[in-house]
């Protein structure tokens, strides 16, 4: 797949690839995912803090209608893309069935039915869009500024790294771009992953602590702007993937980290280390368990 | 015009009529009739209570924002213009996450840790220490969600706002905490040597030496003794959760001492 079709009225070119893409399935839980993403972004980039809070709020909305009534109960791909224009930052919700659309029309019938007035009355703008047997998505628009710069990340849209869709992602999905993004949204996601995954309080630090070591060392290692991550949750187990690997960095580990103390506190935490081939590429793989 | 509402005589109402939003709407801004308004009301609380509680969630009492966002159904009732085709909810929506917002802005939430998350990163941290030294090991986030009754998410949040705190409440040591710090420093000096054990480089050995003591003690018990986090926080008398903290923030530091020592960029 490659990036979706950018969102309308923006006024970033055309073929921007976002920064944030998340591939989850529709279940209740993963919207912890994507809250957890947007708080790392928002830290990323110097949000208002009262700011966040209305983009999780909306965003939880649209995601909820996904989860609720896109599959009619079954399951089903929820996609969120999140872009970081200078002024702004857009959030764009998507799902392959019926998510939101049968929701317009119906707005007013009891409490269940506020999501879309509640984004409509956070976000600055809103679209909805409809694609016979695409799926429906929501564009929100939040015109907030943000206070810290960010790396610019190339217009020419590439494809997403293998490693976000390959069998392993079964629960997660992401890729991010640029690199101080990832360094605050992937700590959180792998504290909810750990929580997930039934481990105890020095294990989800413990998979925290990964995350820092990872984010600190993989950038060099990563080919392409965007890095790739892959996670499986099994009960007591999380599986990792991340890649894609530059060519010839499958030393990757050998080599750096016995660097910045890398080296113990990866081998103190995960279970397995290894690379492996993922579509044409290669990624680190990592287990952990509880 | 007034007074239409209450003088027409009324035909003997359907079961819902008396329930139905416009004719309340009419019963209330023409007719200032109180008991129109107090079936609003309790028609659009469930409204405003969800709306409080996807707004605020996590972040702030759930009573002051209900108390807050009630406000602002209030304001909605008042200003709602019935004739314009639009129903009632599509404007009450608007005003009341309006008023939480201005709330929210107003008390200076964003700037200061929000109070209710505080709260709860305390008693996270309490329940945790209770549950680790009755189980003997740390517990999982559904037990600790369970022993508070609080959700998942709202433990999780506790977790993560330990880690952006710097220095809090979190940090105060616990009565019989003397104990603890007793046996930290016992457990400092020249077992740092140790330290070879991981057969780290000259560059991190070095860039050790700029680690505060008590961060170095951490990083040894954890690496080098493999303790579990929990088990170093005993011995030191604080928290797994400011253990959590310091061991983020001295690996933290360690990469850009050894990052500018050998020039990397």
């Amino acid at each position: 797949m490659t990036w979706s079709s950018p969102p309308p009225n923006d006024d970033t070119p055309r073929a921007n690839a976002p920064n944030v893409c998340l591939n989850l399935s529709n279940s209740a839980e993963n919207v912890l995912l994507v809250r957890e993403t947007l708080t790392g972004l928002a830290e990323a980039v110097g949000l208002h803090d009262g700011d966040l809070n209305d983009i999780r709020t909306a965003v939880t909305e649209a995601c909820n209608n996904v989860v609720l009534h896109a599959y009619q109960g079954r399951e089903g791909p929820m996609e969120v893309e999140m872009y970081v224009p200078r002024h702004a930052v857009d959030v764009v919700v998507r799902d392959h069935g019926s998510g939101i659309r049968p929701r317009i029309p119906n707005a007013h019938n009891g409490a269940s039915g506020i999501g879309v007035p509640v984004i409509q009355a956070l976000a600055q703008s809103v679209e909805f869009s409809s694609v016979e047997s695409e799926g429906t998505g929501v564009w929100m628009r939040f015109a907030t500024p943000r206070t810290v710069a960010l790396e610019s990340i190339p217009e020419q849209a590439p494809e997403l790294p293998a490693v976000v869709q390959a069998e392993l992602a079964r629960t997660l999905g992401i890729a991010i771009a640029p690199m101080s993004l990832a360094r605050a949204i992937l700590p959180r996601l792998l504290c909810v992953l750990a929580a997930r995954a039934h481990f105890s309080t020095d294990r989800i630090s413990d998979a925290q602590l990964l995350a820092d070591a990872l984010m600190a060392q993989t950038p060099a290692s990563i080919d392409g702007n965007h890095l790739g991550i892959g996670v499986s949750v099994q009960p007591r187990n999380l599986e990792l993937h991340v890649g894609p690997l530059r060519t010839g960095r499958v030393i990757w580990r050998t080599v750096d980290c016995t660097v910045a103390g890398l080296s113990p506190v990866v081998e103190k935490v995960v279970s397995d280390l290894g690379v492996v081939a993922v579509g044409s590429s290669e990624a680190l793989s990592l287990r952990l368990s509880a | 015009m007034a007074a239409i509402a209450t003088t027409m005589p009324k035909p003997r109402p359907l079961p819902s009529a008396n329930d139905d939003p416009q004719q309340l709407f009419v019963r209330w801004q023409q007719g200032e009739d109180q008991g129109a308004r107090e079936e609003l009301v309790r028609q659009f609380m469930p409204l405003t209570r969800s709306l409080a509680r996807r707004y605020g969630r996590s972040s702030e009492p759930f009573d002051d924002l209900l108390q807050v966002a009630s406000l602002g159904l209030l304001k909605a009732l008042d200003r709602f213009d019935p004739e314009r085709g639009h129903s009632f909810q599509s404007f009450a929506v608007p005003t009341i996450l309006g008023e939480m917002r201005r709330y929210f802005r107003d008390s200076g939430w964003a700037v200061h840790v929000p109070r209710g998350a505080q709260e709860r990163a305390l008693k996270v941290r309490d329940a945790q220490e209770h549950l680790a030294s009755e189980h003997g090991h740390a517990p999982t986030v559904s037990q600790l969600a369970q022993y508070l009754e609080l959700d998942s998410e709202e433990v999780i949040d506790a977790l993560q706002a330990t880690q952006a705190y710097e220095t809090l409440s979190l940090d105060t040591p616990r009565p019989g905490a003397e104990d603890g710090v007793m046996t930290y420093s016992d457990t400092m000096g020249e077992e740092d040597e140790r330290y070879e054990l991981i057969e780290l480089d000259a560059t991190v050995t070095a860039a050790l030496k700029h680690i505060p003591a008590r961060e170095r003690a951490i990083l040894r018990m954890r690496f080098v003794e493999d303790l579990t986090q929990t088990q170093i926080a005993a011995r030191l008398g604080i928290s797994q959760m400011q253990i959590s903290r310091l061991l983020r923030r001295s690996l933290q530091q360690l990469r850009v001492l050894t990052r500018a020592t050998e020039g990397v960029a």
